[in-house]
């Protein structure tokens, strides 16, 4: 049967907590009472979610941090290994689109798409090596990355975030592959469309209406951090359609 | 003794750069191999460490990841001064205060005067009595790694004349902040090696133990090999791989002085945490520390004393020179030897 607390002190850190999906995991996790180091760039928001996540009980670690500083991260890490002396499930989340509204590709600002890069792609890579050293000694831990159907599909104007995703696909199935084994699980999460901030960011003409919902979203990585398998690439709509 | 009789260690033999900055693969480095039964001495590379180890070895490593603990503060009279805590309890902190600059001497301070990291204030309650370059301080707030993790770099000697990234400093596996400076030792480890390591048979357990400072800075009083406490903690699943392990490889002299803290007269560990003062020279008896990977250290440090409880001198003399002669690299950023 599947209860509450199933996450009882298993510590995860979420980036990007302070609103959207990111939010709304953070909050799915206090629920089940898991342990949580929350960053993200907006101090007051993140505080704002942290409340609501200590209000269900849970110990929370917020962190003011960029993901794409270096000495952002190494902060968050190891604030969050010293608060909680380990970290069990890392969510990659955080995530950017770049200028809006979207350019296409052709007026894409080289400094704007290296930004993308470094905050969608290479801070989860970082954070991941930086994490799975503890993970691998335990042997047990879960990696989710937050990706995208733009990670497969060729959306105009959405190039560097499009770019960036496929690359978190990529790492995502060599992470995958290489920790076979070895009792860590790497998984990227396709959410599917949500109403979002960032969505209504770059789309702002569609319908909330038809858009899932972030706290219905966060289900999929309540049920993947309860141990459901997966795929290196699975959508959150088959998460949720699985009996967790 | 030992420490004069020997030829001094020639400065270009003093790893400046991380092996990657070297265009070397971490474990890649070079491997001195001291096999005591034998009374040889072997050459080779790190990486084919799987090939000595078998079914009932364990190797037991040290998951302090590294603080940058070189902190930025300035004075009542608005001098900078750096500060390296290298033990921290809480709001107290026991650190050295050294010049901004190299050689980084010592820097007297006033009891009673209060220093400033960043917002947070620093009231310094005198030098600790038993390690007089040590001054004792008092936080006015309890966030003290986030004052380290945002006024800090990486403590750096003068033969890496370079910034270094933390990150380099830190081994595959360092996971538990506290670290003044790396447990060097394990550095050269690779994922693909460790992976090989256990499909040779061998096995893998972790402890902590936050290392202090190798130096204070001040050649005399190094040489006097003051000693202060370091924390560790060895839990259950690790003491009992240790009590299980035919044989007992400790990658760093961290490794062995937090396992000999723990072990019994009988010979087996038992879980602990707290702090340990315990000091290993040629005297001690090793009671479950069997082997030791280390880095290759000075004569004058006292790493180098922790070596004799291992090898008889004649043999650790030898093996310095063969080294030297040899060309390995010193310090955190060097080769690494293997004493069997």
């Amino acid at each position: 049967m599947v209860g509450m607390n199933e996450l009882q002190d298993r510590v995860a850190l979420v980036t990007g907590a302070s609103r959207g999906l990111g939010r709304a995991i953070a909050i799915a996790f206090a629920r089940e009472g898991a342990r949580l180091a929350l960053c993200a760039r907006d101090w007051s928001r993140l505080e704002a979610t942290a409340e609501v996540c200590r209000e269900l009980g849970a110990d929370v670690l917020t962190v003011r941090a960029d993901v794409a500083s270096a000495t952002d991260r190494e902060r968050l890490v190891t604030l969050a290994l010293d608060h909680f002396g380990r970290v069990d499930v890392l969510v990659n989340n955080a995530s950017t689109l770049g200028p809006t509204p979207l350019p296409l590709l052709a007026d894409t600002d080289p400094e704007a798409f290296e930004e993308v890069v470094r905050v969608n792609l290479t801070a989860p890579f970082l954070l991941a090596r930086d994490l799975v050293g503890g993970m691998l000694l335990r042997g047990s831990g879960l990696i989710v990355n937050v990706s995208s159907d733009a990670a497969v599909n060729g959306y105009p104007g959405w190039g560097a975030y499009s770019a960036a995703k496929a690359g978190v696909d990529g790492l995502t199935r060599v992470w995958a592959a290489e920790l076979a084994g070895f009792g860590v699980t790497v998984v990227s999460v396709d959410p599917g469309d949500m109403d979002t901030e960032m969505h209504r960011a770059a789309l702002p003409d569609d319908d909330p209406a038809l858009l899932a919902r972030p706290e219905d979203v966060a289900e999929a990585f309540v049920r993947l951090a309860r141990g459901v398998d997966a795929p290196p690439r699975v959508e959150a709509r088959d998460l949720l359609g699985v009996a967790g | 003794m030992i420490g004069t009789a020997l030829p001094t260690l020639p400065r270009s033999l003093r790893a400046s750069r991380p092996a990657a900055r070297r265009g070397v693969r971490r474990d890649h480095v070079r491997l001195l191999v001291v096999d005591r039964s034998a009374g040889r001495i072997l050459h080779t590379r790190f990486d084919r460490l799987p090939e000595l180890l078998g079914p009932g070895d364990l190797l037991v490593v040290n998951t302090s990841r590294v603080l940058p603990a070189a902190v930025a503060a300035v004075r009542a009279s608005g001098d900078p001064v750096q500060l390296r805590p290298c033990v921290r309890r809480g709001r107290e902190w026991d650190a050295l205060a050294v010049q901004v600059a190299p050689p980084h001497a010592n820097v007297p301070l006033e009891p009673g005067e209060t220093l400033h990291v960043g917002e947070a204030a620093l009231r310094v309650r005198g030098r600790r009595p038993d390690i007089p370059l040590l001054w004792r301080l008092e936080l006015d707030s309890p966030a003290d790694l986030e004052l380290i993790l945002r006024h800090g770099e990486p403590i750096r000697y003068s033969y890496v004349p370079e910034p270094v990234p933390l990150a380099a400093y830190q081994p595959v596996y360092a996971s538990h902040p506290g670290s003044a400076e790396s447990p060097s030792a394990g550095l050269p480890f690779s994922w693909e090696l460790l992976r090989s390591v256990r499909e040779r048979g061998a096995d893998l357990a972790d402890l902590v133990l936050h290392t202090g400072l190798s130096s204070y800075q001040d050649d005399d009083f190094d040489l006097e090999h003051h000693l202060y406490e370091e924390f560790f903690d060895l839990g259950e699943a690790a003491a009992a791989a240790v009590n299980r392990a035919g044989r007992v490889i400790a990658v760093g002299t961290t490794v062995v002085r937090a396992l000999e803290t723990a072990a019994g007269e009988d010979g087996r560990v038992r879980p602990a945490s707290g702090w340990t003062r315990l000091q290993i020279g040629p005297a001690s008896r090793l009671r479950v520390v069997d082997a030791l990977l280390t880095g290759m250290h000075e004569p004058e440090a006292s790493h180098f004393d922790l070596l004799r409880a291992f090898l008889p001198e004649p043999l650790l003399d030898r093996a310095y020179r063969e080294a030297i002669a040899a060309d390995y690299l010193w310090h955190e950023f060097g080769d690494a030897a293997l004493i069997l």
